[in-house]
């Protein structure tokens, strides 16, 4: 049986994948955090990916396939140690991927790569520029990530290497910030926008994953959902009530909430919920065949 | 300026919500029968939908049959438009090319509802805005509801390929803010529009509008102004800026607009400056003839 190596298994994404391909394949896990009650097919070592031992997993497993999912996405900590563990994390990983004749690698990035900015055309395509640090420095390190692991890709052409951006993703498993954002009990909107946003569902996310992995996918991919809606018209399917705040206001109290980590969601991060960021995913259909399988209704009803 | 076309429409349809409620309280208004023309042609648009009434770049025809009402308005007793050609537009993908003049995009809006309720079947004429646009509160969103974009070659292209019309002045501000001294002769062309029609192998139709110049004929444009409020022009016209808000309404002057024969065009998107502009110089050839004819046929600027 190959073998298989997930990043990040006990986030949500890390545990849904895990289910969804072991049969087929013999899997190992690791993360900072343990697998409280992890099935007995995967094997779960408990480590942080910027220590010397999580290289010694990679040589005493010889891993066919990586999928790397170790990503802090919250903003709950410092910018600091994001860097450290997205830029250092990957590194540090690719790096063993080519030492230990790794053959296969999935790098879980996101739409959020493109920056929402008022120029957005509405189906940006994966040779569109990764505009996000230009007034989003907080994830700026996403950015970085996405050039390390590009360059790999055309350093290591033995490789099958191939970058998801998948959009907002919502889900029972994953938590996200756009999940954490329409779970607010009252959800605040910029007064006057009303953007476009993509959704899909946490197991079509994985069901990419799953895809990538079994075509020996090579390259960048965007992974759209089943389609757009204002988010208002979410927020209203979720189940919300809704505040509209007037910008300069709104700036003011996100600004001042986040800096003591009352809210963890960053000033720049209103860009989002003004302007559309959304992506054309015709690229990874084409090159897999995938049909997400949950409707803009059923992704919605999940998390209502 | 679609800004101000936006405004324009904003605040009218406010004025439209009133409207619609005593005309249908007063079925013998003559905004009644309009009102239900209007929607039934929206209807007719050969539009996909979503599960939740959203085309793929946000459009909702429930926002076009309100905010559409007063530019029928207009349409029908203001302007009065007389369209012609409109039997000539083909089906599937088309570029409207026109010429832009008049300060505010009333021309815009005039075009785009003659092909709601004169083309047959009726199109949705897509305007592209400038970037700016995006930034301007509720303006954005009302530009998306009533099927326009953001004008980024991207966004023209993939409506294109999914057989959309798409309306474009490639005069821009050059055209609608010059003088009147100008008047009907043709600005420089961009030359984007051409590079999307090559490359998307899309029919440009060339139309050409009468009277809109002498809606609010320009005196002059203080661009050191505009520059210092950031926008696009700063026209002085007879009635503006000395009537304050009200003087940005149009003269009551009749439009005449032209559909021309589509024109097809072959060769490389990503051909030299040189080679894409002979391309446009026939299509402002055919533009500048419609209009030499529609101003020789013409009677009265008013009547």
């Amino acid at each position: 049986m190959k073998r298989l190596l997930i990043t990040g298994i006990s986030g949500g994404q890390g545990r849904l994948l895990a289910k969804r391909l072991s049969e087929g394949w013999q899997i190992t896990g690791v993360d900072r955090v343990p697998w409280e009650g992890a099935p007995e097919y995967v094997d779960v070592k408990t480590l942080d990916l910027r220590k010397k031992k999580f290289e010694d997993v990679l040589r005493k497993n010889r891993p066919d396939a990586v999928v790397h999912l170790a990503f802090v996405r919250h903003f709950r900590g410092s910018n600091e140690l994001r860097h450290e563990v997205n830029v250092g994390g990957t590194r540090r990983l690719l790096n063993s991927c080519a030492r230990y004749g790794v053959k296969q690698l999935v790098v879980l990035s996101s739409a959020y790569v493109y920056g929402a900015l008022p120029e957005n055309p509405m189906y940006m395509d994966e040779d569109s520029p990764l505009n996000v640090a230009r007034n989003f420095p907080d994830i700026r390190d996403l950015a970085e990530v996405e050039g390390l692991v590009s360059s790999f890709l055309w350093k290591y052409p033995e490789i099958s290497t191939s970058i998801l951006r998948p959009v907002n993703t919502l889900g029972y498993y994953v938590h996200s910030a756009i999940g954490s954002y329409l779970g607010l009990d009252i959800v605040p909107t910029v007064t006057g926008f009303n953007p476009m946003l993509q959704f899909i569902h946490e197991e079509d996310v994985c069901e990419a994953l799953a895809l990538a992995i079994e075509n020996q996918l090579r390259g960048v991919f965007n992974v759209a959902g089943p389609g757009a809606v204002p988010l208002k018209t979410a927020i209203h399917e979720i189940g919300r009530r809704r505040i509209s705040v007037p910008e300069p206001l709104a700036h003011l109290i996100i600004r001042e909430l986040f800096r003591f980590r009352v809210y963890d969601f960053p000033p720049a991060a209103m860009d989002f919920i003004k302007y559309q960021c959304t992506v054309d995913g015709s690229r990874f259909v084409e090159a897999t065949g995938f049909k997400p399988l949950f409707s803009l209704r059923d992704v919605f009803a999940s998390v209502a | 300026m679609f800004y101000f076309n936006k405004v324009a429409e904003l605040a009218a349809s406010a004025i439209q919500s009133g409207l619609s409620l005593s005309s249908s309280s007063l079925p013998g208004l003559p905004f009644a029968d309009l009102s239900r023309e209007l929607s039934d042609k929206i209807d007719q648009l050969p539009i996909e939908l979503n599960e939740y009434g959203y085309d793929p770049w946000g459009f909702d025809p429930d926002v076009l049959k309100t905010s559409m009402m007063t530019a029928a308005i207009l349409y029908r007793h203001y302007f009065r438009v007389v369209s012609v050609g409109m039997d000539r537009l083909p089906p599937g993908r088309v570029l409207l090319v026109g010429n832009h003049a008049g300060q505010i995009a009333f021309d815009g809006m005039m075009v785009a509802t003659a092909m709601l309720l004169e083309a047959s079947p009726p199109r949705l004429a897509r305007g592209m805005g400038e970037y700016w646009l995006a930034t301007l509160p509720w303006l954005n969103v009302l530009m998306d509801r009533m099927g326009h974009s953001i004008g980024t070659p991207s966004t023209c292209a993939e409506m294109l390929n999914r057989d959309e019309c798409v309306l474009v002045f490639p005069e821009g501000v050059r055209g609608m803010n010059k003088v009147y001294a100008d008047a009907y002769q043709l600005q420089d062309f961009g030359l984007g529009f051409m590079r999307l029609a090559l490359e998307t192998n899309t029919p440009v139709v060339p139309f050409a509008v009468v009277g809109s110049e002498e809606q609010a004929p320009g005196i002059a444009n203080l661009e050191s102004v505009a520059a210092m409020l950031n926008m696009p022009a700063f026209p002085i016209t007879l009635t503006w800026p000395l009537l304050g808000p009200l003087g940005m309404l149009p003269l009551p002057v009749r439009y005449h607009i032209e559909f021309g024969q589509a024109m097809h065009f072959e060769g490389d998107h990503n051909d030299e400056d040189d080679a894409i502009g002979r391309k446009v110089e026939e299509v402002k050839d055919s533009i500048q003839s419609m209009l030499r004819r529609g101003l020789a046929e013409r009677t009265s600027i008013f009547l």
